[in-house]
């Protein structure tokens, strides 16, 4: 009886064991088949991109942002001779994301300099296939490059300083010390007018708003002019006069206004103030004959330089669009413009004619579009 | 015999596949309700009809070092967006965002009012016992505007006669220590429960970062938490109570860089100080109970970056009278007052908020189906919030088998929060509060056998919840440089949640097992310009299928706990065009208790991410792989009969 007992329990404690092992094995091939893959778990697109086929040389790049802290940003390509795009040419060639907040991007020869923001460095990229050439770091959250001569590019900086680049090393070579949030820059002869917004972390009442003025052959701060708040614009036209675009501070802290300086004499000749202090013009272009000024408030503003106040009516409404980067095709005039729609998920640029306003086609980008590179347009050295 | 074996098969066969729950039906309800120890149901209801989950508190003991995000995902079906080990972790309950969950310490919010959220990293399992979890409509008779739901942070006393002192230190990976000190002395009147915990790691963890091709470790991760609570209770006579309590945390928090972002040289500091006290009173009688409740919660957090400070004091107060003096009937009116007032570098000038609510909850019971009716009113700043209605049933048709069937309708409103409206010029005070119309329907079902060595119980429950004028940040029509708060958005959440565990004793050990499954569909379904693609779209960081299991062996004071999570595909685009794939995570906790008289010394190791996932929840936003904590657990207790 003893005996029988305990085969009873022996039998019944196999029974369990196998029962349970059984129960284990289940459990790993459950865990097997959730997680035997050893692909590193990456931000991934429903239609992964492919390197690009064709050549850059007619056509748009347009600088995808990206999201803030996501290192989402990208390039797209969009070919102007048959209307197709190259949704994002940096990731699949180079293996790895463009980084975070693409601003700008400007080519010089055969090189394309992309500035990423908030990633702080600036991607040099070969224009035969968008790979790589070298990241270059060492800035204060850059913002624009501009090619001073065939050696030697500045850049601008949210958080201070200009830095000096040799192109043929690819680094920094000298910084130009100031404490200034700077921007867009123009090329006046030797002198490089840059957009200076003042100290980033000050509020608008405390900045100085001016456009600084650099001697590009002794890399020397050599003057300066007094402007609105938030000169983020700046553009220089066929009489050689730099037109300023100031929004007046995120805070409408004053009304905006456009305003014209004379290089020359640097002095503000001319100022076009926006009639409400809610105003938010932005994105000043100019088309490649230098005789038309664009912007953005809302819809999109055309103003001929010789224009004796501000257009009141935009050439292009927004429609219930939400126009975001604004672009000018150098060869024809036509614009560009782009649409960030939800700022979550794909953007769009809208190409528009230069004559009509007409909607040419549109095309979907990246995250976020905010600016424009045109193929075609010629360093101006 | 045949039966036992028969019986763990089908338990097997539950565990893998879910079959429905019917094959049970020779169950007892009464069972339940025998003496002995205490069998725990999970699944119950909030009011009849609305639904409350349990996170058993045996879950958490082996946890006592993590905190209350990680105790979330791996045991319940909430989702819990996390930025990585120690940073920024937020809750989505059925798809909403993380401002329709109200996270509660004893019955009051402790979600910021600036924000309208918490971060739940910051919140230290050590300091609680139990996670009670209403999901959404349940939060009517607590808050309005928890269309999610609320996560409750429960401290119960224990009316034993007794000593008890607990320390326990955490050695784990990337210099990570945790200790945990808790003194609990008192008797059938009196008890006083003093807690203490301090954390830190370095959080180096190595990844891998496709932005250099190379290794690297982890940069400016490093975090600390501090918290010490002092509780009491008292009891008079059986009948009148009064609790106290006083829990001040101190955590600073760094936050480190994005994966791309190798050459940032950003040291951004978090830094929050918080000083929650309550005193609660209640009294007791033969058809009435009386609860008053006073808290301020003191809340002070700075940034290092921009150099923003932000000082929040919440003082809220509730009176609440349950009334079961008519027959079938009870009656729970009770009133809210609640005011917040914020001195913050965002806001131009302190900013208050005052919050009168009343609120009303009626049952009726008539045994096999109760049906209950919920009422709230909310003044906020002098202005009447719309009313917020919600009605439910629950049914338990039979006799002999513990299974319910509860279901219910509500509207509810959230009003903004005030970082929403007062934000320095981004802020917009003309906005009005969302609106959510829902409804949910669950079976409940549990066994317990004769014997009282097998336990199961299960869950099913289906929502539908449509939310307009949700308030979402967006570019103010031309200005994209400036953003700001708009009611633009809709949403509607639909899905199903499931819930199953089970325990058996055999072999002289304990077999258990917990599952929760979440399926969740919440899209957007209001287009914001012409070009909007994201309309019918699933949101962004919100997965469809989630999943949980934890399986816990013990045997001889010998435990071993397996879990494991999955999360399906969350779209990281509202156009659903880019995703994080989906993943898996598996966490191995291994112990033994040892007794030596009066004290319990427990060793324990834990290996999370057992397979060494290379994975990340958040875009760029890397994970530690495979790492281990140890932990050294003493635990004294001298109990004396009362």
């Amino acid at each position: 009886m003893y005996i029988k007992t305990k085969k009873f329990t022996i039998s019944r404690i196999h029974t369990y064991l196998l029962v349970f092992l059984k129960g284990l094995f289940f459990l790993a091939i459950l865990v097997m088949a959730f997680s035997c893959s050893k692909k590193p778990i990456r931000e991934s697109k429903e239609t992964p991109a492919l390197p690009p086929l064709d050549s850059f040389s007619n056509g748009v790049f347009v600088v995808n942002e990206g999201n803030f802290n996501w290192g989402n940003a990208s390039v797209s390509f969009i070919n102007l001779s048959d209307n197709t795009v190259d949704a994002d040419l940096f990731e699949p060639i180079n293996h790895r994301s463009l980084g975070d907040v693409a601003q700008s991007m400007n080519i010089s020869g055969n090189q394309g300099y992309i500035v990423v923001n908030n990633s702080n460095k600036i991607e040099i990229v070969s224009l035969k296939d968008f790979s790589s050439v070298k990241s270059l770091s060492g800035f204060n959250s850059p913002r624009d490059i501009a090619f001073v001569t065939s050696d030697k590019a500045y850049v601008t900086n949210l958080l201070g300083d200009i830095m000096v680049i040799n192109l043929h090393t690819m680094e920094i070579k000298e910084i130009i010390k100031t404490s200034c949030w700077t921007e867009q820059m123009v090329k006046f002869g030797n002198l490089i007018f840059v957009a200076a917004i003042g100290k980033y972390d000050d509020p608008n009442s405390k900045r100085n708003a001016k456009v600084l003025i650099i001697n590009s052959l002794t890399d020397q701060i050599i003057d300066s002019i007094k402007t609105g708040k938030e000169p983020l614009g700046m553009v220089i036209d066929r009489k050689e006069k730099v037109w300023v675009l100031c929004t007046g501070g995120y805070d409408n802290y004053e009304a905006p206004s456009l305003i014209r300086i004379d290089p020359l004499l640097l002095i503000v000749e001319k100022s076009f103030p926006f009639p409400n202090v809610k105003d938010a013009p932005s994105r000043l272009c100019i088309n490649g004959t230098g005789d038309t000024l664009y912007f953005l408030k809302n819809g999109i503003f055309q103003m001929p330089v010789t224009a004796l106040t501000l257009s009141s009516q935009p050439l292009i409404p927004s429609q219930g669009r939400l126009f975001y980067g604004l672009g000018i095709n150098p060869a024809n005039g036509n614009i560009f413009a782009s649409d960030a729609v939800d700022y979550v998920q794909n953007g769009l640029v809208y190409q528009f004619s230069s004559s009509t306003g007409q909607l040419i086609h549109s095309y979907e980008v990246g995250r976020i579009p905010g600016s424009f590179c045109f193929s075609n347009a010629s360093v101006k050295n | 015999m045949i039966g036992a074996k028969t019986h763990i098969r089908v338990v097997l066969l539950f565990f893998l596949f879910f079959v429905n729950q019917f094959l049970f039906s020779q169950s007892l309800k009464d069972t339940l309700q025998l003496e002995g120890f205490e069998v725990k149901s999970n699944f119950l209801v909030h009011n009849p009809g609305f639904k409350k989950v349990r996170i058993d508190s045996s879950l958490l003991i082996p946890q006592m070092n993590a905190d209350l995000s990680t105790i979330l995902a791996q045991h319940s079906t909430i989702f819990i967006k996390s930025y990585g080990n120690g940073s920024l972790a937020t809750p989505s309950l059925r798809g909403t965002s993380a401002s329709h969950t109200q996270i509660e310490w004893n019955g009051i919010s402790i979600n910021s009012p600036m924000l309208g959220m918490m971060n739940l990293s910051q919140v230290p399992v050590s300091q609680f016992n139990d996670i009670d979890i209403l999901y959404g409509p349940a939060s009517i008779s607590q808050t309005s505007g928890a269309f999610g739901g609320v996560i409750n942070l429960v401290t119960n006393p224990d009316w034993n006669n007794r000593i008890n002192l607990l320390i326990a230190q955490t050695l784990a990976s990337f210099s990570s220590y945790n200790t945990n000190v808790g003194i609990a002395i008192g008797n059938l009147n009196v008890q006083s429960v003093t807690k203490i915990n301090y954390g830190s790691a370095l959080n180096d963890f190595p990844f891998y970062n496709e932005q250099t091709n190379s290794r690297q470790k982890q940069q400016n991760a490093q975090y600390s938490l501090g918290g010490i609570s002092e509780e009491a209770f008292f009891k008079f006579s059986n009948k009148y109570f009064l609790t106290a309590r006083l829990w001040y945390s101190e955590n600073n928090t760094h936050i480190p860089p994005i994966s791309t972002n190798v050459k940032n040289l950003d040291n951004f500091v978090q830094k929050d100080r918080v000083l929650k006290s309550m005193i609660e009173g209640k009294v007791l009688g033969k058809k009435n109970v009386l609860t008053l409740r006073t808290a301020l919660v003191d809340q002070f957090m700075s940034f290092t970056d921009s150099i923003s400070k932000h000082q929040v004091y919440s003082w809220t107060n509730r009176v609440k009278w349950t009334f079961s003096g008519i027959k079938n009937l009870s009656f729970k009116p009770g009133i809210d007052i609640n005011y917040d007032w914020v001195i913050s570098d965002a806001y131009d000038g302190e900013k208050t908020r005052s919050n009168i609510g009343a609120f009303a909850e009626f049952i009726y019971d008539l045994k096999k189906i109760n049906f209950t009716l919920v009422f709230r009113q909310d003044i906020i700043d002098g202005k009447f919030l719309p009313f917020i209605p919600g009605f439910g049933f629950g049914l338990s048709p039979f006799n002999k088998i513990n299974i319910s069937l509860n279901a219910n309708v509500s509207k509810n409103y959230r009003y903004p929060s005030l970082n929403d409206l007062y934000w320095r010029v981004y802020g917009n005070p003309d906005l009005h509060p969302e609106t959510d119309y829902a409804t949910e329907g669950s079976i409940i079902y549990s066994y317990l056998n004769k014997k009282r060595h097998f336990f199961l119980e299960a869950e099913i429950t289906g929502y539908y919840s449509k939310m307009i004028d949700l308030i979402t940040w967006t570019p103010v029509t031309g200005n994209s440089s400036v953003w700001s708060p708009e009611n633009i958005s809709e949403v509607l959440a639909r899905g199903a949640e499931v819930g199953f565990n089970l325990w058996l004793e055999v072999w002289k050990g304990k077999i258990s097992i917990d599952n929760n499954y979440s399926y969740c569909k919440s899209t957007s379904e209001k287009a914001k310009s012409a070009q909007d693609a994201s309309v019918g779209k699933q949101l962004i960081y919100i997965p469809v299928h989630s999943l949980n299991s934890t399986l816990t062996l013990k045997r001889n004071e010998f435990y071993l706990s397996y879990i494991f999570q999955f999360v399906s595909k969350r779209y990281t685009g509202t156009d659903n065009e880019t995703y994080m794939p989906a993943y898996s995570l598996s966490n191995l906790i291994f112990g033994k208790n040892i007794h030596l008289r009066k004290i319990i010394v427990s060793l324990q190791l834990q290996i999370n991410n057992l397979l060494d996932l290379d994975y990340q929840s958040i875009v760029n936003r890397p994970m530690p792989g495979r790492n281990y904590a140890f932990t050294l657990k003493f635990n004294f207790l001298n109990q004396q009969p009362n």
